[in-house]
């Protein structure tokens, strides 16, 4: 039995999982700062890829970046490669689908983010690098949890917008979603089955991993405050060895 | 107090008012009569012409088209569609259907071919096509695909009869186990997707009928014709369903499609009479 499809389903959707974990966070992250109505804008046009149906944002990738597109034929004349009909032209239609998803979770968990964390922190002189991969995203370790599950999850079952821009080559471009729906088409139910099965076996390990993950982060707050004790204390510490 | 009962009973009037003009939209497709005609993907447009003309014959009835490769079509009756007319690409989807086939073919010996009204319509050629104005390679011939000019070509899949043709020309140049082996083909649900992967860039060619090269003018060109003897002659069957529930207007439809008229309306689009 060829694997190709199971390798090339698991790396498109590390990949793109990857490229939206660090973008949708990004994005969340330096909106939530923006006024009112910059915020409302910026909101609607990132989401919309989750909204619309996958064949219409299939259809804008294969005019884009196909080969006679405002994207693809630059790339093409530049660098002699294509952006369709290759592997990683999935990575693009999956991260783009997907990327909404961790954009809401994750802007959803700073929402209701406990604000007074951040204030002690800037009272304490810390600079907002600190405070950001030390306080607030230990914070939020639920929400950007959940949103990744969800992202890579997507990015597994991605289907329409793949099928558009990636085809089906057997070997180089074929994914479990689209590799089902063609044994389908063939009359291979016996293989479709054991697809099937292996996507379950995934989908269930992933779930299962999350679920056990979740478990130890079950308190954030506590490990923001502890940071935040920890260096307060340091302080104080060095304060009293400075004054013996 | 008094706004809210307005509110409320502004709400229940409209509820009522939708529910008797929902109930007369449901009810008004019984006053037309629907024929479901699934037919294969490369009639698309000839097909439209021909419900149009045929509605000046026959006003009340209403022509439902469902387009898609013949296998698929297939599929979807073997599984319990409605469908009254069945016009496949090519013999084997039919025979597939037809009890009086070869069990060698019809092996799940399925029944659903109304007896007696099979015919077949037209006849079809395969093409090989690029995208028009931009065949820089200079490809011109079939056996292009397995050299460098080509770095992906469009097929139909195995259940697409345009996909079996193509299997057949390039078993009969010997070229099929080394252009799978290259990984250079991408494989397409049924002979439209091939036609937009064409016309796209995303496939350098693509084999498809001569039909649907006319079609997408716009998009795509000729770059070869298929050579002569190399697949079995391209021949369109028809037949009126077992489980029709308007027998005598499926027939009175199957009757214009075999007619003078509609052979022309075919010819329109680029189909030949079929060498009975």
């Amino acid at each position: 039995m060829d694997f190709f499809p199971l390798y090339n389903s698991l790396r498109v959707a590390a990949i793109s999982t990857a490229v939206a974990f660090f973008a949708g966070i990004a994005a969340a992250y330096y909106i939530a700062k923006t006024p009112r109505i910059v915020k409302g804008i910026l909101d609607c046009i990132l989401t919309l890829p989750m909204v619309l149906p996958p064949t219409v944002v299939g259809f804008f990738l294969l005019k884009t970046i196909g080969p006679f597109g405002p994207v693809g034929a630059p790339v093409l004349e530049l660098f002699g490669g294509r952006l369709v009909m290759v592997w990683y032209s999935a990575v693009f239609a999956t991260t783009i689908v997907a990327f909404p998803l961790m954009y809401r979770t994750v802007r959803g968990a700073l929402e209701s983010f406990d604000e007074n964390l951040l204030y002690s922190g800037q009272t304490l002189g810390l600079s907002n690098t600190y405070l950001f991969w030390r306080v607030v995203l230990p914070n939020c370790k639920q929400g950007i949890l959940a949103g990744t599950v969800l992202t890579f999850a997507r990015a597994l079952g991605e289907y329409g917008a793949t099928t558009m821009v990636t085809g089906y080559i057997p070997g180089r471009t074929a994914t479990i979603s689209t590799t089902v729906y063609q044994l389908w088409r063939e009359g291979n139910d016996a293989l479709a089955y054991k697809w099937v099965a292996i996507n379950l076996v995934i989908s269930a390990v992933v779930l299962i991993a999350v679920n056990l993950l979740e478990s130890r982060y079950a308190q954030p707050e506590n490990a923001a405050r502890d940071a935040l004790r920890e260096d307060a204390l340091r302080e104080e510490s060095v304060r009293d060895g400075a004054l013996r | 107090m008094k706004s809210i009962k307005t509110m409320i009973k502004t709400v229940a009037f409209i509820a009522a008012l939708s529910l008797v003009c929902g109930s007369f939209l449901i009810a008004a497709p019984a006053f037309a009569k629907e024929l479901s005609v699934f037919a294969a993907a490369s009639l698309t447009e000839s097909l439209t012409r021909i419900a149009e003309e045929y509605k000046k014959i026959a006003p009340e009835i209403e022509i439902v088209y469902n387009f898609d490769s013949s296998g698929t079509l297939k599929t979807q009756i073997e599984q319990g569609a409605e469908c009254d007319i069945f016009l496949s690409a090519a013999q084997k989807q039919m025979n597939e259907l037809d009890i009086e086939s070869d069990p060698k073919i019809n092996t799940k010996r399925l029944d659903f071919i109304k007896k007696g009204t099979r015919f077949n319509i037209v006849s079809n050629k395969v093409v090989l096509i690029v995208p028009k104005d931009r065949n820089t390679k200079g490809i011109g011939d079939f056996k292009d695909v397995v050299t460098d000019k080509v770095s992906l070509v469009a097929l139909g899949n195995s259940d697409v009869p345009v996909g079996q043709y193509a299997e057949e020309i390039y078993e009969h140049l010997g070229l099929w186990d080394t252009l799978n082996r290259m990984s250079r083909i991408t494989f397409c649900s049924n002979v439209k997707e091939v036609v937009s992967q064409v016309g796209v860039g995303a496939a350098d060619c693509g084999v498809v009928y001569s039909t649907d090269a006319a079609a997408a003018a716009k998009s795509v060109e000729i770059a070869a014709k298929a050579p002569a003897g190399s697949h079995r002659p391209i021949v369109y069957p028809a037949a009126v369903m077992k489980s029709t529930r308007l027998p005598v207007e499926a027939a009175a439809f199957a009757d214009f499609l075999r007619s003078e008229e509609g052979a022309r309306i075919f010819a329109q689009f680029g189909f030949e009479r079929p060498a009975k």
